[in-house]
């Protein structure tokens, strides 16, 4: 049977539907680029920002972020690997990996705000360490472990039953076959989460407005206990005194920045997986 | 050797333990924290509708903002995501499907606050402008924005569910003589509708635990709005409340465990949320 009138006019109306969500959707990311394209310049990467935020660049606020990020991956890395390695090569029994999976799943569903409400009185009250950047990383490298234990759960996952089997014929012990199967056949899942894990945290506001971030007065972290100022803070800032327009340019300016960095690492993310995961099963 | 290896599989377990100590602590000082609030007003916590810091905390405004933009943003989504999902599986060539996700796995990462910025400097105003409003920071405006947000990846999460119907079934319903766009809507939707409610409850999920955007156009009103479908009034969420009073209630006890109370119930209801939607995913996966 072939497709009557109303089908085809439901594929018509269908498709213009989709079309229009597509423009919407690219025309907000386009919206973005035209708004923040005036605001950069050489300048706007290297000055600091000045006369509260309404001239000046963002360099201070571009290297908050990634220390921020930084610190949380270089935080959040060892702990994701190990639990993972843990749950996959050493824990035997299903319930705890089942428990252990819905976890991370509840951890990765929590809005994003708890971690910073829990994250500060934890870290900022209870162990000390205030309002500052270290509080910060710890919150973001908790917020994002689930996304690193993800890439790096799949990587391991996909490896051949026969690579374990001959690791075990061989007779390694299980810690000789994380060495020298397990890690070097899956660190490409590994770049990847990290790279997924940067872009998390680049991305994020709610989680450190309160507990690891300052608007002026800081530029650099000195010690351990200062905050800094990050780019979404700032943008944040800039927008809830949306009056001016000079501050909305520079704010688009800032938001410009940080969805092109989010953006370079997820696509970074993307081509390394694709790229090593074939190197990997050459 | 073998000292070696066990001493690395308490590295590995110890590892694990602190991991399942973040979600843990989590739980455990969301409840702790909140106990006081509970013990001072019992469960009237979530029906008080006055908000007086030091004198009362009700959590129904909050509670009531954040069900109505969130429910908002279901009813935009819903209809969009069927129909999207239905052309991009059913009627687009393999190349072009490629593409279409991976623009919509893209968009999935922007950061809320740059939705946040322009849901300021456009949709606000727009709202404003085109429904005669005093003020354009309405709920109205929250759940578009939402919506907006978690279109991506409720998007390519029912394209997902879509793709995940085996395609003996359409070879099978065209073999039968049905037309594409029966094998589409008859038969490999109703296959996929559970996946589907499963994406729309996990992008539900995070639109209402979403703080940056919500916070700068909902208005930020404690009250329920008079009459109570009145959309195009400000009001709260329980995300941008805990965003705007957060920072001013360190060391005040009580304040502090009435805003800790707030997140613990917006915790139990993104769980719940997710833990509906998780299961209509898995059920798929085995059908």
């Amino acid at each position: 049977m072939s497709s009557t009138a109303f089908e085809k006019g439901m594929v018509v109306f269908l498709s213009i539907l989709t079309l229009s969500v597509f423009s919407l959707l690219l025309i907000i990311l386009a919206t973005v680029f035209t708004k923040g394209l005036p605001a950069l310049h050489w300048g706007f990467f290297i000055e600091a920002s000045e006369d509260f935020g309404r001239a000046g660049g963002i360099f201070y606020q571009l290297v908050g972020t990634l220390i921020l990020m930084a610190g949380a991956v270089l935080i959040s890395l060892p702990v994701a690997l190990g639990s993972v390695i843990y749950q996959t090569q050493y824990l035997k029994s299903e319930t705890g990996k089942e428990i252990c999976r819905q976890v991370a799943q509840m951890l990765n569903a929590t809005p994003t705000i708890l971690f910073g409400l829990v994250g500060y009185l934890f870290f900022g009250v209870y162990l000390e360490t205030g309002v500052s950047w270290v509080t910060g990383s710890l919150i973001l490298a908790v917020m994002i472990l689930p996304t690193l234990q993800v890439s790096i759960r799949e990587a391991i996952e996909a490896l051949p039953d026969q690579y374990k089997d001959t690791g075990m014929a061989l007779g390694l012990s299980p810690w000789s076959q994380i060495k020298t199967i397990i890690i070097p056949q899956c660190y490409y899942g590994i770049i990847t989460g990290v790279f997924l894990g940067l872009a998390r945290a680049a991305g994020e506001t709610a989680a450190i407005m309160f507990a690891a971030t300052t608007f002026s007065g800081i530029r650099l972290p000195e010690s351990f206990s200062d905050p800094v100022p990050t780019l979404q803070t700032h943008m944040l800032v800039l927008t809830q005194e949306a009056a001016n327009p000079e501050t909305l340019a520079q704010a688009w300016g800032a938001g410009l920045v940080l969805l092109s960095l989010v953006f370079f690492l997820t696509v970074m993310a993307w081509i390394l997986r694709s790229r090593l995961k074939m190197e990997a099963e050459l | 050797m073998e000292n070696e290896s066990h001493g690395m599989m308490w590295i590995f377990a110890g590892l694990n333990l602190i991991f399942l100590c973040c979600a843990g602590g989590l739980l455990f000082f969301l409840i702790f924290e909140s106990y006081p609030i509970f013990k001072l007003q019992g469960f009237g916590f979530w029906l008080g509708q006055d908000w007086w810091v030091g004198e009362a905390y009700g959590a129904l405004p909050m509670l009531y903002g954040s069900s109505l933009v969130t429910a908002l943003a279901c009813l935009l989504v819903l209809p969009l995501a069927l129909a999207v999902a239905i052309f991009t599986s059913e009627f687009l060539t393999s190349t072009s499907r490629r593409c279409v996700k991976a623009v919509l796995e893209l968009l999935a990462g922007v950061p809320g606050i740059v939705y946040g910025l322009l849901g300021v400097s456009f949709l606000s105003l727009w709202i404003k402008d085109v429904f005669g409003l005093l003020d354009g920071n309405t709920l109205a405006t929250a759940g578009c924005l939402l919506a907006i947000m978690i279109l991506p990846t409720v998007l390519t999460l029912s394209e997902d569910a879509m793709r995940a119907v085996p395609s003996e079934y359409r070879d099978n319903a065209l073999g039968l003589g049905l037309s594409k766009w029966q094998v589409a809507t008859a038969v490999v939707l109703p296959q996929a509708m559970p996946g589907i409610m499963g994406a729309v409850l996990l992008g539900i999920g995070r639109a209402m635990g979403e703080t940056i955007a919500v916070m700068l156009v909902v208005g930020g009103l404690d009250r329920i709005p008079d009459p109570w479908f009145n959309i195009f009034s400000s009001a709260q969420t329980i995300p941008s409340k805990l965003g705007r009073e957060a920072a001013e209630s360190i060391g005040e006890a009580t304040h502090w465990s009435a805003l800790m109370a707030l997140g613990l119930t917006l915790f139990i209801m993104v769980l719940l949320i997710n833990f509906i939607g998780n299961r209509f995913l898995k059920r798929r996966s085995i059908s």
